[in-house]
């Protein structure tokens, strides 16, 4: 009836310890100034030192002694004290490589035209990319361009055409696209937090705008969504032993996508015309929502892989759709 | 921390998940069309083979009727009922809410006369709040409860009461107390007989063409001092401490579930992109609002009262209920056998309007949101 499961029992964040020193860390060396230094093309050397003395750059790694589960906590955590750094894909970038070095490494993927896109590339000491065929590379660096993404980091750009393969038992695109979700959990959790503080702080009509019905409800709209976004991740990252991850993954995904659009959206309106500036953090935090809807599997990508699965399993039999949803996990 | 812990159902579940859908396909009643609304289906024969399976009440003392099992077993047989589309709205009210009301607030004696036969599935119960001029704004009823010997003389009326042409009972929400600055003092819950003198009921024929809501008029209705459930002047409070189990139930997403169903039944094995997308973006919302819900029935299980929790599912849940029609709307293909999907989708749409109404507006639901984010 149900899917066979091979682990009894969802990994829940237990590593509490880690996740507060790591907040706390995160909260003492990311301040206004580092995102914008950041920003502007600076590579944030002091916030990377704290990661790699405190071991954090690691925690992805097969022999870490950090549940797989709580790297991913982390990753969430980082995002939301708005860590300007590809974090997620420096630890994974260390998990595939088995580096015990204290090395910035990045990931990027690979687009149509056959090029790689590397966030801190040119910073990075070794470069992986995630091919078209969601398998993972080795990246020479030598010869490239930059850029800046979406999110307003700088990238190197590399051509992957003749590159040598890396295997891992993983598989790297749901590891990277979990990572992404955690990610994104984590901003929206601290551009509702910037929002509700906000709303509180500014004045209009002599009272403070939260008084307003309508500024109101857009707050409880944004809270539900960042709910359901941070659900349907920790629920992914808890299945990371299921055999259906790949879609607890494209709901996480999907969920956090939607969410996005609509919070992004919300928050600047709320914001006014500060917000819209670029000394002000809300921006930092809404581009990454934007650009992170598509890294690693776009939005359409992963609604995709779930409407198709739903579409084989509903031809086989209509009561294996409901039988889907009402797992036990 | 988030505020939504996530949250297994017990070990054996599966067992129970299993039997109730072995019961639901020997007992649906014959050519019975499935809706996954709870509203949507009255049969007080069915909810009587339910009871007997032990499966009204199943959280209240065995003392009682009742099962106790957890509020996540609970949860299993109810999210099956609804997915299968069975019809359960004779039981209910009294299960999801009368029950637990009595358990809270009721005298030993109206535990002892009502919870039992509800177990069963032959007490049915309505919920008397709504008036002519009191919807969002409860606390402005005007229904009368005057004191008389041995108990109180009602007049008044009550609006949009399901079911109450069905029903036996209605806990009826009333002012034992006039109106004074302290808006929510003075108000009361009777239980009233809506076969008793003095109490007419006018059913009322909704958009879709059914007879689900009522009026209640009551001329001097008398309802005997041992009806009043708990306190007198409370009835406020004991109306609101109950909202977190009526707001976040699986009914809070799968009303508009088969429609879903039915245009997956008709896509086949080979979607168009835009088709295919459409069913990932509805199954990973309904994924993460059970999930968020089995979460709140979780919080319920240890005994919390998660108000804000139960309202941000309510807002989301109602809101996708209906945002999937249109998606299903937009992707439902051109050609192929859509007589199923489009009985279900009309008969859904029909009913959207009442989604974001019953149980509290959305407005209302964003308000008690914002109350909980400290916003007022
Ligand atoms: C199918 C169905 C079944 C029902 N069954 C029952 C039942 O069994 N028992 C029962 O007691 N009631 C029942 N109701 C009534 C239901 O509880 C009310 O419809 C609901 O509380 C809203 O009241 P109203 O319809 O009078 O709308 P109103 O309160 O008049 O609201 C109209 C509109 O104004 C908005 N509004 C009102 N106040 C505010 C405000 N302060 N700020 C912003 N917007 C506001 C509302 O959100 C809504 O959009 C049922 C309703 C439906 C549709």
């Amino acid at each position: 009836m149900s899917t066979v499961t091979v682990n009894d029992t969802l990994l829940l964040a237990n590593d509490t310890l880690l996740l507060d020193s790591a907040d706390r860390l995160f909260g003492d060396h990311c301040d206004q100034s580092t995102l914008d230094q950041a920003a502007a093309g600076h590579f944030p050397e002091a916030l990377w030192q704290a990661i790699v003395t405190n071991g954090f750059h690691q925690v992805a790694r097969q022999d870490s002694g950090v549940a797989l589960s709580d790297a991913f906590h982390l990753i969430r955590v980082a995002a939301q004290r708005g860590v300007p750094l590809p974090l997620a894909e420096a630890l994974l970038a260390a998990r595939w490589l088995d580096s015990d070095g204290d090395e910035f490494l990045a990931i990027g993927a690979v687009g149509t035209d056959g090029r790689a896109t590397l966030p801190w590339g040119q910073r990075a000491a070794s470069c992986l990319a995630l091919t078209a065929q969601h398998t993972l590379c080795r990246l020479d660096t030598t010869a490239g361009s930059q850029t800046k993404n979406l999110a307003g980091e700088p990238c190197l750009i590399v051509d992957a055409a003749q590159q040598a393969a890396l295997t891992t038992d993983d598989n790297p695109l749901l590891m990277l696209a979990l990572a992404k979700a955690a990610c994104t959990a984590g901003a929206l959790e601290k551009t509702l937090a910037l929002s509700l503080r906000y709303v509180q702080e500014r004045h209009q009509f002599g009272r403070p705008i939260a008084s307003f019905q309508a500024i109101q409800h857009a707050l409880a709209v944004m809270a539900a969504e960042v709910a359901a976004a941070r659900q349907a991740t920790d629920a992914a990252i808890a299945m990371l032993a299921q055999p259906r991850l790949e879609f607890e993954i494209a709901a996480a995904r999907i969920r956090c996508a939607q969410a996005s659009t609509l919070v992004a959206e919300a928050a600047h309106q709320v914001h006014g015309a500060i917000g819209f500036t670029q000394e002000h953090a809300l921006q930092h935090f809404t581009r990454r929502l934007w650009a992170w809807r598509d890294d690693y599997g776009s939005e359409n990508y992963w609604q995709q892989v779930l409407g198709r699965h739903l579409c084989e399993l509903g031809a086989t039999d209509a009561d294996n759709i409901w039988d889907f949803i009402a797992t036990r996990y | 921390m988030s505020q939504f812990p996530l949250n297994s159902l017990p070990p054996d579940s599966s067992a129970l998940r299993a039997r109730v859908r072995e019961f639901v396909a020997a007992n649906l009643p014959a050519g019975w069309r499935r809706n996954s609304d709870f509203m949507s289906g009255y049969d007080a024969d069915f909810s009587a083979k339910l009871g007997a399976q032990g499966w009204i009440g199943m959280t209240w003392p065995r003392q009682y009727g009742g099962g106790e099992h957890s509020y996540l077993e609970r949860y299993v047989v109810t999210e099956e009922l609804l997915a299968a589309g069975a019809p359960i709205s004779a039981h209910w009210f009294a299960d999801r809410q009368t029950g637990p009301l009595l358990l809270h607030f009721g005298s030993e004696i109206q535990r002892e006369r009502y919870l039992p036969s509800i177990c069963r599935g032959e007490c049915f119960f309505s919920i008397g709040m709504s008036e002519p001029d009191s919807g969002s704004d409860l606390a402005s009823i005007r229904t009368s409860a005057r004191a008389v010997d041995g108990g109180w003389l009602v007049n008044g009326s009550k609006l949009w009461t399901s079911f109450a042409h069905l029903n036996q009972h209605m806990v009826t929400l009333v002012r034992t107390a006039p109106p004074s600055d302290k808006r929510h003092e003075g108000m009361s819950q009777l239980i009233i007989d809506l076969n008793g003198d003095g109490v007419e009921v006018n059913p009322i024929t909704n958009m879709a063409g059914r007879a689900e809501f009522n009026e209640v008029v009551f001329t001097d209705a008398f309802v005997p001092r041992e009806n009043l459930v708990g306190i007198e002047g409370e009835g406020w409070q004991q109306v609101t401490s109950e909202l977190a189990h009526e707001r976040s139930g699986p009914e809070r997403f799968l009303s508009t579930f088969r429609v879903y169903v039915e245009l997956i039944r008709l896509l086949g094995r080979t979607p168009a992109q835009h088709q295919a997308a459409a069913v990932g973006r509805i199954t990973a919302q309904l994924m993460t609002l059970r999930r968020l819900s089995i979460s709140v029935a979780g919080m319920l299980e240890a005994g919390q009262t998660p108000n804000l929790e139960a309202a941000l599912v309510k807002e989301l849940g109602n809101n996708f209920e209906k945002a999937l029609l249109e998606m299903t709307r937009q992707a439902v293909p051109e050609q192929g056998d859509r007589g199923a999907y489009e009985a279900a989708y009309i008969e859904s749409l029909l009913l959207s309007p009442s989604i974001t109404l019953r149980g509290g507006t959305r407005e209302v639901l964003r308000g008690v949101i914002a109350r909980g984010l400290g916003l007022r």
